[in-house]
């Protein structure tokens, strides 16, 4: 796909048409653009899922913020010792034995992520193979998968801006 | 065609480069043989300008106002004047964005306004006037150097943390200048251009940029001519003058607070200590004696001790690194190649640090003032079609989105996503009848809108009176390879375009372009109204020139009314330009412009699918 990228970045790039007539000009910063957006898309499985979701008529937020069922228990207790981890800023000992804490709970949570991952590559390869009639079936398993992902997603991010955060403090 | 010249328009030096037989040279001054430019200019009294060298000479008249304000020179006749240091520094920034310590520095006009403006006489100039200035001083340098050659087109290169107010002001200095800016490029991506890495077949790169004021980081991978930037971060308050004081404050710190606070005091300090820190790049031991009012302050500085100061600073940026190679997701060990730029990569601390960080000893064989301005010819070079098939794949440094309800910043591009980009936002109406839906577009990373920096806003309508949510519009937010925003809107269900007036928060508009171009400061031999006639005969040239390639090369993608239509206006243009109508010469232009679009995107969907079915061709074999 990088390769297709890259070709096509060749043939339609406004670098490659820097002298072209203006009319040239906006048609392939456009198509460029598209090129760019598509390719971004594509490359990344969850925006990828999001736009086949699109594509058959559902919309999944970017940011998921409800918490799947299966997984509250587990957010609630890294939320937790977030939470913990802000109180301590500062204060070197307690907050870098909370870190280690909260590092094995990322680990914990990046596993998920990566098993999630894993079943958004099956439910992809299915479609390939699907007679018409399983589609809405894919479907619904792809919205459930594509939720908890944005989920863990959002949940991962939170931790590393904590880590970090106090890195700065 | 017309050579395209390579810019580096930088805060204390600017620089001039072009291709000289396939290999990328900086321009140097005819008689005296510089290839820095000093970003120094000197306006007199009467508007006469300065620039580069002799307008530093012109700095010792500084004279102190009775308000306290050093904004002001001496020109002979006793007159006021002023001389402008670091403009890079103002370029992009609204009145209020002003910090008090410049307000101290220089007289400015009005200070509530979308630009900043520096009062000189009964005159004020906006940062991209006296821009301007330096470019045009760097077009009459090389002109002079080349004798036969003419500097109409350019690239200029811009930080990569530049946010779209301060690349847009970058492209009206150009503009001011009579100059057409066919690409702005990011400094450390043009760097990476200069070392000819295209060379190595697939690798990365990190571009480690330590200049004066500023600090920045890019990542870069390199595959078969094309350059990817994957990410860049930076810090842009982090320098080598933070070096510079830091040295102040250990050289000045048995005198007491009264006297370090002194401006003329600090100021001889700082100097003295800028000194001994280049001193100390060849040097193990410098001695640094600072002579003040009834007092001499005398110490020797050595490597190691200077290397301590400096440590906590080097830390900063190596703390940079980190960030962007996890937005890069590689590691350190991933880089092949680590391209240094800017005068603080010559300490050797920096050096030092920089190797242990990547394993790997950075790249300093070209001059770290030019490296930029080199890369930026070679950039030029791309554009003109004369690298084979290298090119350049930026990203936008900062986040762009529009404000939500609550005040939230709502994100739509990403930090670090390739440009050109675009994406298309539906708005609607919150109430019955609405007939307009107002937009605050914004740039930044953080959580809420007021934390942002504003970008622009506009008003979609009128729109029909309809329900609440009924009516959609389209807008659609394009990045261009500049990285500066378009916005287009079009009505969902009528698929008629809007025209939005989109009012940029910060900057100028056209109009006052215009009006700038006008007063023009320095008008030259030629009046206005030529100038003018000349740049649409330009535009027509161009445009003909263009097409009638386009037509012998894809004439196969012309309808047959198609072609007639675009061969009779072209020959009305063809005729018009011998004219003096310069104003149905622009018309005739956009008019072409308009009824070659279709023809345009043909072009382009031609392009992408002969790829694809070679692709396609290629794997099944």
């Amino acid at each position: 796909m990088e390769r297709i990228y890259h070709e096509l970045s060749r043939k339609v790039h406004p670098d490659r048409f820097a002298s072209s007539a203006v009319a040239v000009r906006d048609a392939s910063l456009r198509a460029t653009a598209l090129l760019t957006r598509s390719y971004r898309t594509l490359r990344d499985p969850i925006a990828r899922g999001l736009y086949w979701l699109e594509l058959h008529g559902e919309k999944l937020a970017e940011n998921n913020k409800h918490v799947p069922p299966d997984l509250a228990e587990l957010v609630f207790d890294v939320q937790e010792h977030l939470a913990e981890l802000r109180d301590v800023v500062g204060n070197g000992d307690s907050f870098n034995k909370l870190a280690t804490q909260v590092s094995e709970k990322r680990t914990e949570v990046q596993a998920l992520m990566d098993e999630g991952l894993g079943e958004l590559e099956r439910n992809f390869a299915r479609w390939d193979t699907s007679k018409a009639a399983q589609e809405s079936m894919l479907k619904l398993e792809l919205k459930a998968i594509l939720s908890k992902i944005a989920y863990l997603r959002t949940l991962l991010r939170d931790v590393d801006r904590a880590l970090e955060g106090s890195q700065a403090a | 065609m017309a050579n395209i010249f390579g810019i580096d328009l930088g805060t204390t030096n600017s620089l001039i480069a072009a291709m000289e037989n396939g290999a990328p040279k900086v321009i140097a001054e005819r008689d005296s043989g510089a290839t820095l430019l000093p970003s120094v200019v000197a306006i007199a009294p009467d508007g006469a300008v300065t620039v580069g060298e002799r307008a530093i000479e012109l700095e010792p008249h500084l004279t102190v106002e009775r308000d306290g304000r050093v904004s002001a020179v001496g020109f002979p006749g006793g007159e006021y004047g002023a001389v402008i240091r670091s403009v890079k520094r103002y370029m992009g920034l609204g009145g209020n964005e002003v910090a008090a310590e410049d307000r101290a520095r220089y007289t400015f006009a009005d200070l509530s306004g979308p630009v900043v403006r520096f009062q000189i006489g009964k005159r004020s100039f906006t940062p991209s006037q006296i821009s301007a200035e330096i470019l045009r001083a760097l077009k009459e340098r090389a002109e002079s150097s080349l004798e036969n050659e003419k500097v109409e087109r350019v690239v200029i290169t811009v930080p990569a943390y530049f946010n779209d107010g301060q690349r847009q002001a970058t492209k009206d200095a150009g503009r001011l200048a009579g100059l057409e800016v066919i690409r702005l490029v990011n400094e450390p991506t043009a760097a990476s251009l200069a070392y000819g890495l295209n060379k190595m077949a697939t690798g990365n790169v990190a571009v480690y940029d330590f200049g004066g004021g500023t600090f920045d980081i890019s990542i870069l991978s390199i595959k078969e001519g094309i350059f990817e930037v994957l990410a860049t971060n930076g810090d842009t308050h982090l320098g080598g003058d933070d070096i510079d004081n830091a040295i102040v404050d250990w050289l000045l710190s048995e005198l007491p607070e009264t006297v370090k606070r002194d401006r003329h005091v600090w100021n001889s300090a700082r100097m003295a200590a800028e000194d001994a820190k280049k001193r100390l790049t060849e040097a193990s031991e410098t001695r640094i004696v600072v002579e003040l009012p009834g007092h001499t302050v005398k110490k020797n500085l050595t490597r190691a001790a200077l290397d301590e100061i400096a440590g906590p600073f080097v830390a900063r940026t190596l703390n940079r690194c980190e960030l962007a190679l996890k937005d890069a997701k590689l590691s350190a060990r991933e880089i092949d190649a680590i391209v240094l730029v800017g005068g603080s990569t010559r300490m050797p601390i920096v050096r030092k640090r920089v190797a242990t960080m990547f394993q790997r000893e950075p790249l300093c064989s070209i001059d770290p003032d030019q490296v930029v301005a080199l890369g930026a010819a070679v950039q030029a070079s791309v554009l003109m079609g004369t690298q084979g098939d290298m090119l350049l794949l930026d990203v936008v440094p900062l986040s762009l989105g529009i404000e939500t309800m609550g005040g939230i910043m709502e994100r739509l591009i990403h930090r670090n996503t390739t440009i050109p980009t675009s994406i298309t936002e539906g708005f609607t109406t919150a109430v019955d009848n609405q007939t307009h839906v107002d937009v605050h577009v914004l740039q930044g990373e953080r959580e809420l809108a007021k934390d942002c920096r504003s970008l622009a806003r506009f008003k979609l309508g009128p729109i029909q009176p309809q329900p609440a949510g009924v009516p959609r519009i389209d807008v659609a937010f394009l990045i261009d390879a500049n990285g500066i925003l378009n916005v287009n809107a079009r009505d969902q269900r009528t698929g008629r375009e809007h025209s939005i007036d989109v009012k940029p928060s910060y900057g100028l508009t056209d109009d006052e372009i215009e009006r700038m171009l006008e007063e023009a400061i320095d008008l030259g031999e030629q009046d206005l109204e030529e100038r003018l006639l000349i740049s649409a005969r330009n535009d027509a040239e161009q445009i003909l020139g263009a097409l009638q390639k386009q037509l012998g090369e894809f004439g196969n993608l012309v309808e047959a009314g198609e072609r007639a239509q675009i061969v009779e206006t072209a020959g009305r243009l063809e005729a018009a330009r011998k004219g003096t109508d310069r104003e149905f010469i622009a018309k005739l232009v956009e008019e072409l412009n308009e009824i070659t679009t279709p023809f345009a995107e043909r072009i382009m969907d031609a392009a992408i699918k002969l790829a694809l079915e070679k692709k396609s061709v290629e794997e099944l074999a």
